[in-house]
C-alpha cells in the first residue's frame, strides 16, 4: 500500500520539519510548507491527501488558506492545529469544512488517529 | 478602576496573550524534538547504545517539564484574555482553580499548601473577571502575610441561600487562628479588598469560626 501523503503547514519551521521526521518514521509520505502561498502550490502540484494545518501564519492565515484549499477541492480533509484558547478557531474552521482540530503542543498517537481517520473520511 | 485602567489592563493582556501564544510554540518544538529523540531511541539496538536507560529516563523528565510548561501557559493565556470581556459570565470554580495555579508560587514561597474546594454544581455569575481574580489574589495574600509555614489556604466557591460566595479558608499550624483571623481586617491589603468588592458589586466578610474571607457577589453585574 502507498504511504500516506501528508502535507504540513507551520510557519514554525524547527517544528514542522521534527514532526515531518516522525511521521516519516511511521511510514506517512510528508511534505512540508512554511507559508499559506508555499502551501497552496505543493496542494495544486503534489495532491497530497490530508492537510495539516496551522491557523496563525503571518501573511494568508490558516483560515484563508483553508478557504482557498476547500474551494479548489471540497473534499480534501484538513486537520487545522490550534493555539491556546483557540477553540472557537477550531469550530469556525470546522464550519469552513476542516475535518478536525488538534491543539499545539500536540500528541503524536492523537495526530495519527485522526489522520486514519481524516483519510477514511473521504467518499 | 477607571477606563484608562480598562485600556492599560487591556493592553497589557494582549501583550501577554501573544507572549503565551510564543512560548507554546516553542515548547511544542521542544515536544516534538524530545519526540523524535524518543523514536529513534526505540528503534536503537540496546547493545549499540550503553547508556539507553539514561537516556530514557532524562526525556522523561523532559516530557514532564514540558507538560509543566503547558500547564502554565494555557493558565496564564486564559488569565491574560480575561479583561476580553467585562463584564461576562464566569464559574466560579474554574476562576478559583485558575487562581489557584497562578497564585501556587507566592505561597510556595511562604511553604503554604493552595488549593481549590471544587463546588458539586457550576456557580456562574456575570461579573468583571479580572477584577474578581484580583479580589480572590488579594485575599490569598492578606493571609499569606499572617499565616506561618506549612498552612494552608483553600477557595472554597459555593452558592448558598441564593448568594454566590467564595470563601477563602485557612489553616495553620499554630493555635493562634483566632489571632489571625482578627488581624485580617486591619491588614493594610483589606481596605484595598473592600475597594474591589465595591467595584464588583459585592461584600467582603470574615468568619472567625469558620477561618474564612468571605467575598460575597451578586450573579449579575452590568457597569
Amino acid at each position: 500500500m502507498d504511504p500516506l501523503k501528508v502535507l504540513l503547514v507551520d510557519d514554525e519551521k524547527e517544528f514542522v520539519t521534527t514532526l515531518a521526521e516522525r511521521l516519516e518514521l511511521r511510514g506517512f509520505q510528508v511534505l512540508i510548507a512554511t507559508d499559506g502561498e508555499e502551501a497552496l502550490r505543493f496542494f495544486d502540484t503534489d495532491l497530497p491527501q490530508v492537510v495539516v494545518l496551522d491557523l496563525m501564519m503571518p501573511g494568508l492565515s490558516g483560515m484563508e488558506v483553508l478557504k482557498r484549499m476547500k474551494a479548489i477541492d471540497f473534499k480534501i480533509p484538513v486537520i487545522l492545529l490550534t493555539g491556546h484558547g483557540a477553540t472557537k478557531d477550531g469550530i469556525r474552521g470546522m464550519q469552513l469544512g476542516a475535518f478536525d482540530y488538534l491543539m499545539k503542543p500536540i500528541d503524536i498517537n492523537e495526530l495519527i488517529s485522526k489522520l486514519d481517520d481524516a483519510v477514511k473520511s473521504v467518499p | 478602576m477607571g477606563k484608562t485602567d480598562n485600556k492599560e489592563v487591556a493592553f497589557f493582556g494582549k501583550i501577554t496573550a501573544g507572549i503565551t501564544h510564543e512560548i507554546n510554540n516553542v515548547l511544542a518544538t521542544i515536544k516534538e524534538s524530545s519526540g523524535l529523540l524518543e523514536d529513534i531511541l526505540a528503534i536503537t539496538e540496546d547493545d549499540t547504545f550503553p547508556h539507553k536507560d539514561r537516556f530514557k529516563k532524562t526525556l522523561n523528565r523532559i516530557s514532564g517539564q514540558i507538560k509543566r510548561g503547558n500547564d502554565i501557559t494555557n493558565n496564564l493565556n486564559r488569565f491574560a484574555h480575561s479583561p476580553d470581556y467585562s463584564p461576562a459570565s464566569v464559574d466560579l470554580n474554574e476562576v478559583s482553580e485558575q487562581m489557584v495555579l497562578l497564585a501556587s508560587r507566592f505561597a510556595r514561597l511562604k511553604n503554604v499548601i493552595l488549593e481549590a474546594g471544587h463546588y458539586d454544581e457550576s456557580v456562574i455569575i456575570k461579573t468583571h473577571p479580572v477584577a474578581l481574580q484580583m479580589a480572590l489574589f488579594e485575599s490569598i495574600e492578606i493571609i499569606l502575610d499572617l499565616i506561618t509555614s506549612r498552612g494552608k489556604i483553600i477557595l472554597f466557591p459555593r452558592k448558598t441561600d441564593n448568594k454566590y460566595v467564595v470563601g477563602v479558608h485557612f489553616e495553620d499550624t499554630t493555635p493562634d487562628d483566632i489571632v489571625i483571623m482578627q488581624s485580617i481586617s486591619s491588614s493594610d491589603r483589606w481596605e484595598s479588598l473592600q475597594k474591589t468588592m465595591v467595584y464588583l458589586g459585592g461584600t467582603v466578610e470574615t468568619d472567625d469560626s469558620a477561618l474564612e474571607i468571605l467575598l460575597y457577589l451578586p450573579n449579575f453585574i452590568d457597569k
